[in-house]
């Protein structure tokens, strides 16, 4: 009985967390590390026997055009969502907040999107967008703007922004949440005092507001990054990666090897890849917020 | 101090408008969806913009008709419900032990549970399904939900973690001095106690699985239907003439999301704001 017994495994916690666990473990952890080893082969997919290829995958995800192509769709949707959501989200964010009537309603009108799913909100677009019979034509040529009228989705300059703009849309409800906790966790005491001591409202919102919602900020951006990164269901319904390549972000082209090319071993490399920018992310962000509370 | 009751000002209109002009382009998209639905096909294209003149409901007859939507939708439903009722018996159990027996084993276990927050599905599919089919649960309903369950467990653990903390210590000790058992414990007395916690976890989850394309997809068998999000995407390429349809589908999918959201406004809210604060 005198033993510390440091290593009397706690049978409570275990029983209470071992289902859990053994979910978690078995459809999560071990897929994500065989990943790292069939980024090594040239599996198929189908055929029982699995080729060992070392590094072949990634000497062809740093030299192949089509990745390098897949790269920058995903640099540009990315920070594309990421910065408009977030000017979106914090506009709505403060609109709501000082709106005198209806906030309740308001903020549910912009919160809608967040909840259709993105195969139905991109089909809604995808028809919106429409050259002859959709309503975004349709209502610039009935304000007389005929010449702005667009093939939204078969413009390649435009198709990956059109995308983009899909996913602000039905992203921006969710980070305006965020805000606009944060701005009402701003107490009434610290407005008031600013206000007593005369300050005018754009020094109330640089030196108050917009110190404390900066941890916000931090989190909604790379929260915003990285659902960034993994869009796939818009682009599916609405363009299937095209035209050409020009919609093909690293997701999509994992998927696409993976499933229509029998390339699932370069598909799963290409995952890897996906996985690294992530983390850096996710570092960063850690790094931030840790300086901002030491400032604050 | 004009507080709670400050006098009416002109740019409080001013900002109302604003905002109700952002609120209805925020909202057209869903509008013309619902519209649509109720149009004929021509109506859709020749005045995509214009407002259905009667109650035609005859898409979502043909919708019926002409696929095997029924079905997908009691496929959506079953999947949703019953993955919901398994993470709720799992994942509120696992945060409670992690939370309540403290210790490095259960430290440990918390980090690992929430870096699986980082990693994408994407990555790890190909594998994934390779291994359900060697459990035998590829081509049937137990794969995505084995799937669903794993992953909850991230963002679950993490909401009952930061919300068990609020939870008074004294109910519990004294339900186990009365002579509870642990599993008693947190079932009788704590788990009633976490009721907010449960909401958010389950709406904001449950939307997931009921939006969820690409895992019924991909693991549900091929040639019969799926599920409705499936359906939609696969009417897109099958009825290119026909909107009218799929607007119809579009309509059942997003009425039952907004019916829960209507009714459970402050669940939605509480879990974004947990998660994010913690995340």
């Amino acid at each position: 009985m005198k033993k510390t017994g440091k290593f009397r495994p706690d049978k409570v916690a275990i029983g209470f967390i071992a289902p859990a666990f053994l979910f978690y473990t078995l459809f999560i952890i071990v897929p994500t590390l065989s990943s790292v080893y069939y980024s090594f082969t040239s599996w198929d997919g189908i055929s029982p026997t699995i080729r060992f290829v070392g590094l072949a995958n990634y000497k062809e995800i740093f030299t192949s055009a089509r990745f390098g192509n897949a790269l920058k769709n995903t640099v540009i949707l990315t920070l594309f969502i990421s910065i408009l959501e977030n000017a979106f989200a914090l506009g709505l964010a403060l609109i709501v907040d000082h709106v005198r009537w209806m906030k309740n309603l308001f903020r549910s009108a912009f919160y809608i999107p967040v909840l259709i799913s993105g195969i139905v909100s991109g089909f809604i677009w995808k028809i919106m967008y429409n050259y002859n019979f959709g309503a975004i034509n349709s209502i610039l040529s009935g304000v007389g703007l005929e010449g702005w009228k667009q093939d939204w989705l078969g413009n390649t300059a435009l198709t990956l922004i059109m995308v983009g703009v899909v996913l602000v849309w039905k992203g921006a409800g969710y980070y305006m949440i965020i805000y606009l906790a944060s701005l009402q966790s701003v107490s009434t005491d610290i407005i008031e005092a600013a206000e007593i001591d005369g300050a005018t409202p754009i020094q109330k919102f640089k030196s108050i507001t917009l110190p404390l919602i900066s941890g916000a900020f931090t989190i909604n951006f790379t929260l915003s990054l990285i659902n960034g990164l993994k869009v796939f269901d818009q682009i599916s319904v609405m363009t299937d990666g095209g035209p050409g390549f020009t919609t093909e972000t690293l997701v999509y082209l994992l998927y696409k090897v993976g499933f229509n090319e029998g390339r699932q071993g370069f598909g799963t490399a290409v995952g890897i890849v996906l996985l690294f920018i992530i983390i850096i992310l996710n570092t960063l962000q850690q790094k931030f917020l840790r300086s901002r509370e030491v400032q604050l | 101090m004009e507080k709670a009751q400050r006098k009416v000002k002109s740019s409080d209109f001013v900002l109302l408008a604003v905002t109700v002009v952002l609120a209805i382009l925020f909202l057209y998209p869903v509008l013309f969806a619902l519209m649509s639905a109720f149009k004929s096909n021509g109506d859709i294209l020749k005045s995509p913009v214009s407002f259905p003149t009667t109650l035609y409901i005859q898409n979502f007859k043909d919708l019926f008709a002409q696929s095997d939507f029924g079905t997908a939708i009691l496929h959506s439903i079953f999947l949703t419900v019953v993955s919901e009722v398994l993470i709720v018996c799992i994942v509120p159990m696992a945060a409670y032990g992690i939370e309540r027996r403290k210790s490095r084993m259960t430290g440990f276990i918390y980090t690992f549970f929430l870096e699986g927050m980082m990693i994408p599905f994407h990555l790890y599919m190909f594998p994934l399904f390779k291994q359900m089919k060697t459990f035998h649960l590829f081509g049937n309903m137990a794969g995505p939900i084995v799937c669903y369950i794993a992953g909850s467990i991230a963002f679950g653990t993490l909401l009952y973690s930061s919300f068990l903390k609020g939870v008074p210590l004294e109910i519990e000790e004294a339900a186990q001095i009365d002579g509870c058992t642990p599993f008693q414990t947190f079932w009788k007395v704590t788990f009633p106690l976490l009721g907010p916690c449960t909401g958010s976890m389950v709406i904001l989850n449950g939307l997931g699985i009921w939006n969820d394309y690409l895992m019924p997809y991909l693991v549900m068998p091929s040639g019969k239907a799926k599920t409705i999000t499936v359906e939609i995407a696969s009417f897109v390429g099958q009825y290119t003439a026909r909107w009218d349809i799929v607007f119809a589908g579009t309509v059942i999918s997003i009425i039952p999301a907004l019916a829960i959201f209507c009714m459970f406004q402050k669940y939605f809210v509480k879990g974004i704001t947990a998660g994010a604060a913690k995340g």
